[in-house]
């Protein structure tokens, strides 16, 4: 037990401190060729004309691949769990956002290989956008994707998430006030400052070698595999280090392509993206859409809510879906609200595609939820604290997917946060616990809510 | 074209225009320096040039003949780091690592030229420096523990750092 409670040393912390530690770029491997893309310069259109040829006849241009290259095209980041694939890894027939990867090169310098990606010659013909998900679902909204503009996948093919707990239309009759809003977090960048980067080594017994910047190690191998369509001995990954990555390196974006360059042109390839292309087209935080109606009472308790999420995934799918589920399992935020209706869609946009970030899914629903909070108390005139800690999750209350609290920490977040920024609560909230909920903090509404601890033992 | 870096002295062979930052790490192949925008945003390529901090990335090498380049690989090595590093190793000043080179020079130079442990002024010597992931306050309390002369036990870490208001906010 000398490691508990003790303040250690970190691992890596010499390394870092000593400039010892090895990012992927900092791997240098002999005769390694310079990668650049091809990507979309407009944010949706049909591709009616490639032409590789002239780059690839180039002086010091070693490989070109397009779709065409790829033995696997499609492969979701969420295939694994049987989630259908919507996403090529490189565009064949259209392209659905700005900075979209078409082709690659791999030269033996820098400036070739950005030239050789000049001399690429593309077609297209444009088409309208789609970038805003309140537009998606209008009847004349262009259609982007192909399975129509949101998610039809979810359990039994349902197009939405959907949650549906206790009466709401007996919630919203009993109600004194309705309280509603909108709430619309936008789009955030990772910003890691080691931008995407990835080097590979084809070995001489036929493996390839990965350096990877990646925070998902054994994800991407399966991801890789997939793609490449050979066994993972195949494939040797080489992580750990990460220069920042916020979720912003779960997606697998680099290694695939990095992968099949190196096989077709039979040496090793190093790729490490401009900033520029870390904000074009990395993937991002996604922006959220949030309309919250409450049925509360003039003493601050809510007795249902009804909720309408549009998540905006961007042009494919990826995460979103799990992230969107995550939402609606939290979406009464840290507390309890016995009567609930709640509808979520992924939404497809023309927007770079939109993916983890620290918390995803969850962070929307709290900066709606504590916001709608302090605005109910607003339209009430009640201390925003009362309302907070009266309907605070407490053990054996139910989440809106009906799992039992067995250990929840609202009380003590709240309690703690007053006391951070020097708010003195009266002393009836002080003594708010956790603790089961009986008389005052049992009103009849919250009754049929309340779950059997025994249940989830 | 000649350069020192760590006071050991190179004859370049890169072409003029290339930046201080590829001949750093392209041709001598000093890795400490790092591409974080490659456009002079980030910081993470600073090193010392004559003593005075300097993007790497923005620096065309051949305004920089018979300069004298310090990296954090002429700082001191983890037997025998320097100050500052021992501070940021003992203060917990990084986390994935990738800003640390850059921060460590531009607090070199601060405390070179006689810094103080003054939040502010710290905060004003680090401010073109992106850090994503611990935020500040410990960047800037290793510096402040170097600039009053601190020693530091590097088998433990420091007691965390209460937040400490650099906003100019009162």
């Amino acid at each position: 037990m000398k490691a508990v409670g003790a303040r250690l040393p970190r691992y890596d912390g010499v390394a870092h401190a000593t400039g010892r530690t090895v990012f992927v770029d900092d791997v240098r491997i002999p005769g390694a060729l310079w990668v650049k893309a091809l990507r979309s310069p407009v944010h949706r259109a049909d591709i009616t004309g490639l032409d590789v040829s002239k780059a690839e006849a180039m002086k010091g241009v070693r490989a070109v691949i397009t779709w065409q290259d790829v033995p696997l095209l499609e492969y979701g980041h969420l295939s694994a769990l049987g989630i259908p694939a919507d996403e090529p890894l490189l565009a064949k027939d259209e392209v659905r956002y700005k900075g979209q990867p078409i082709a690659l090169v791999a030269a033996d310098d820098e400036d070739t290989a950005m030239a050789a990606v000049e001399a690429i010659e593309i077609d297209f013909d444009e088409k309208p956008a789609l970038l805003d998900v309140r537009q998606a679902f209008d009847p004349d909204a262009p259609v982007i994707h192909q399975w129509g503009n949101w998610y039809p996948h979810f359990e039994a093919e349902m197009d939405r998430r959907q949650i549906r707990k206790g009466d709401i239309d007996r919630a919203f009759e009993q109600a004194d006030v309705i309280v509603q809003g909108v709430y619309r977090p936008a789009a955030i960048e990772h910003v890691p400052v080691e931008t995407q980067s990835c080097q590979v080594v084809p070995e001489a017994n036929g493996r390839l070698t990965i350096y990877s910047c990646t925070q998902a190690l054994y994800f991407s191998l399966g991801v890789v595999a997939a793609h490449l369509q050979v066994p993972l001995n195949k494939l040797k990954l080489v992580g750990g280090t990460v220069g920042g990555g916020f979720g912003g390196k779960v997606d697998t974006a680099t290694e695939t392509m990095c992968c099949l360059l190196a096989q077709k042109s039979g040496r090793p390839v190093r790729w490490r993206w401009t900033r520029e292309e870390e904000f074009l087209c990395s993937s991002t935080r996604a922006p959220w859409h949030m309309e919250i109606a409450d049925a509360v009472t003039n003493d601050g308790w809510i007795l249902g809510r009804r909720m309408l999420t549009l998540h905006d995934s961007g042009a494919y799918a990826r995460f979103s879906p799990y992230g969107l589920t995550k939402h609606s399992f939290h979406h009464t935020g840290a507390y309890t609200i016995p009567n609930l209706h709640f509808d979520g869609y992924v939404v497809f946009t023309n927007r770079v595609p939109t993916t983890a970030m620290r918390g995803f899914g969850v962070t929307s629903i709290s900066f709606a939820t504590e916001t709608h909070m302090s605005r109910i108390a607003d339209v009430l005139g009640l201390d925003p604290w009362e309302i907070r800690l009266k309907n605070a999750n407490r053990i054996a209350d139910t989440s809106p997917n009906g799992v039992s609290y067995t250990d929840p920490s609202t009380v003590s977040v709240v309690k703690a946060l007053a006391e951070g920024i020097g708010v003195e609560l009266s002393a009836a909230l002080r003594a708010m616990t956790r603790d089961p909920r009986e008389g005052d903090l049992l009103p009849e509404h919250l009754v049929a809510q309340v779950g059997s601890l025994e249940e989830v033992h | 074209m000649n350069l020192t870096v760590n006071d050991v002295a190179h004859a370049i062979e890169s072409a003029p225009l290339t930046t201080l930052l590829d001949v750093l790490r392209e041709e001598l192949e000093i890795m400490s320096p790092k591409p974080g925008c490659e456009q002079g945003g980030c910081g993470a390529c600073t090193v010392l040039v004559d003593g005075t901090p300097q993007r790497a990335c923005l620096t065309p090498v051949a305004a920089l003949d018979g300069a004298s380049i310090t990296t954090v690989e002429g700082l001191g090595t983890p037997g025998a780091m320097s100050p500052v590093q021992q501070a940021f190793t003992h203060h917990y000043a990084a986390q994935c690592g990738y800003c640390t080179s850059g921060m460590m020079m531009a607090a070199k130079a601060y405390l070179d030229g006689g810094g103080t442990d003054d939040h502010h002024a710290i905060q004003e010597a680090l401010a073109g420096h992106v850090c994503r992931c611990t935020g500040y306050v410990k960047i800037i309390a290793a510096v402040a523990a170097v600039a009053r002369g601190d020693s530091f036990d590097l088998t433990v870490t420091a007691p965390s750092v209460g937040m400490v208001n650099v906003g100019g906010v009162s």
